[in-house]
């Protein structure tokens, strides 16, 4: 998040500014990428990529605060994988919150990871390996930043169902971190 | 006995939902918080860790659509896009440009003023330093085979100083150009010349820069200048908001080289 500057960057940007567009890259991609990689992790680069080309389309006449701004972003991210999951599954009406999360390439037994400290990688591993609606609105959460509210919108769901995955998702965690043995 | 997975696992049901909220409302574990949470508040830390390498790799791609976008016009952005809405008057602009360099700018200014540049050049110098308008060939085969030369009691004064100024530096032949007779006539003879051009005011000064001399000299053969070079183009030839943005020669305002 850029915080108390974003106007100024976005302003900027939108003037044409590639400093300033680099700065709103620079601190949206990474966590678009960690939310992408774990719903849709075969074509996440390619979908991020395609998420920016969108956006800076877009990007002159959009209005809005920094959690507007994150909203964009993750909902054009979210409805390129929905697209391209449609696209390249043999089932093209199966949402992306029907994929068990077995399906999920990258989803580990929480055993295999080594959690003497949780890098980044190996918590998304982790999210990965909840169920996907619980892995997704987690990361909405979390790494997106977004507040329930937008979450709930995002997904087409409402504001309880959103926070009753998230605490069902972390409720989750909880327990295959315990079984893995962390202490911290 | 079967092995149950769910055997022996650690019972979280009794964590509550205002400890998971309260775990997502900040970055600092909660105090009071159950034990079992600790770890989960170490994964979501996890997950909002410093970037690494891989999560910045493609901001050249990301940077390029940026680039590429920024000349494709767009009604928000109007403004900035002057300079690729008047291509035609810049190449009119470098066809002067190349004269000025050619003639030096006393030079140019004098055969400006004497209406004897290529016509496009002609028409620029006639909006930018108020020289006499181009000529098309009709009217100059209407014309009296003896110039009259501009009106140096009008719009073109400033234009003929400046000019006159340059001759004057550089030798006296050209000052028997008829646009220097009227110079010399307008100001009550050759001598007061230089006290007449102290008293014009540049033209950028003065609301007369908008009105054209109406003498019979320097009447407009190829009709009112309406459309000024300056002002906003009405129409531009490919006001295309989807266009592909490559193929737009836009000078970049902002970028770096």
């Amino acid at each position: 998040m850029i915080g108390d500057g974003f106007a100024a960057v976005l302003a900027a940007a939108q003037s044409g500014s590639e400093e300033a567009f680099s700065q709103l890259w620079r601190d949206g991609n990474p966590p678009l990428l960690r939310y992408l990689r774990v719903i849709a992790p075969e074509v996440a680069e390619d979908i991020a990529a395609d998420t920016w080309v969108h956006v800076v389309r877009g990007l002159a006449t959009f209005r809005g605060d920094e959690q507007a701004w994150r909203a964009w972003l993750f909902t054009t991210a979210r409805r390129r994988s929905i697209d391209e999951g449609r696209r390249r599954s043999r089932r093209p009406t199966a949402p992306l919150d029907d994929i068990a999360a077995g399906q999920l390439p990258t989803a580990p037994d929480a055993a295999e990871i080594a959690l003497e400290r949780l890098g980044t990688r190996s918590a998304m591993a982790l999210v990965a390996g909840l169920p996907t609606i619980q892995a997704e609105v987690i990361l909405l959460r979390v790494v997106a930043g977004l507040d329930t509210e937008t979450v709930a919108q995002l997904t087409g769901r409402s504001p309880g169902a959103v926070r009753v995955a998230v605490h069902r998702g972390l409720r989750r965690l909880a327990q295959l971190l315990a079984e893995a043995g962390v202490t911290l | 006995m079967p092995n149950f997975p769910w055997q022996g696992r650690p019972d979280v049901s009794a964590i509550s939902d205002a400890s998971l909220s309260a775990l997502l409302a900040g970055t600092e574990f909660p105090t009071g918080s159950p034990p079992e949470l600790r770890p989960v508040a170490e994964a979501l830390a996890a997950l909002t860790a410093a970037p690494t390498g891989d999560e910045l790799a493609g901001e050249a791609e990301a940077l390029a659509a940026f680039r590429e976008r920024l000349g494709v016009p767009s009604p928000t952005r109007r403004p900035r896009r002057r300079p690729t809405l008047l291509s035609p008057l810049l190449s009119a602009r470098a066809a002067a440009a190349a004269a000025v360099a050619a003639l030096g700018i006393g030079g140019f200014a004098t055969a400006a003023f004497a209406g004897a540049l290529p016509a496009p050049v002609q028409q620029f110098a006639h909006h930018t330093i108020g020289a006499p308008a181009a000529r098309s060939a009709d009217a100059r085969m209407h014309d009296s085979p003896s110039p009259a030369g501009p009106d140096a009691t009008g719009h073109p004064a400033y234009g003929l100083c400046t000019a006159w100024a340059h001759a004057k530096a550089h030798g006296t032949a050209k000052q028997k150009a008829v646009a220097f007779r009227n110079l010399a006539t307008a100001a009550g003879g050759a001598d007061n010349v230089a006290t007449f051009c102290a008293a014009v005011p540049h033209p950028g000064a003065s609301s007369s820069h908008t009105s054209h001399p109406t003498g019979p000299p320097t009447s407009h053969p190829t009709g009112p200048p309406s459309s000024h070079p300056t002002g906003k183009p009405s129409s531009h030839p490919t006001p295309h908001p989807t266009g592909k943005p490559s193929t737009h020669p836009t000078p970049h305002p902002t970028g770096k080289p």
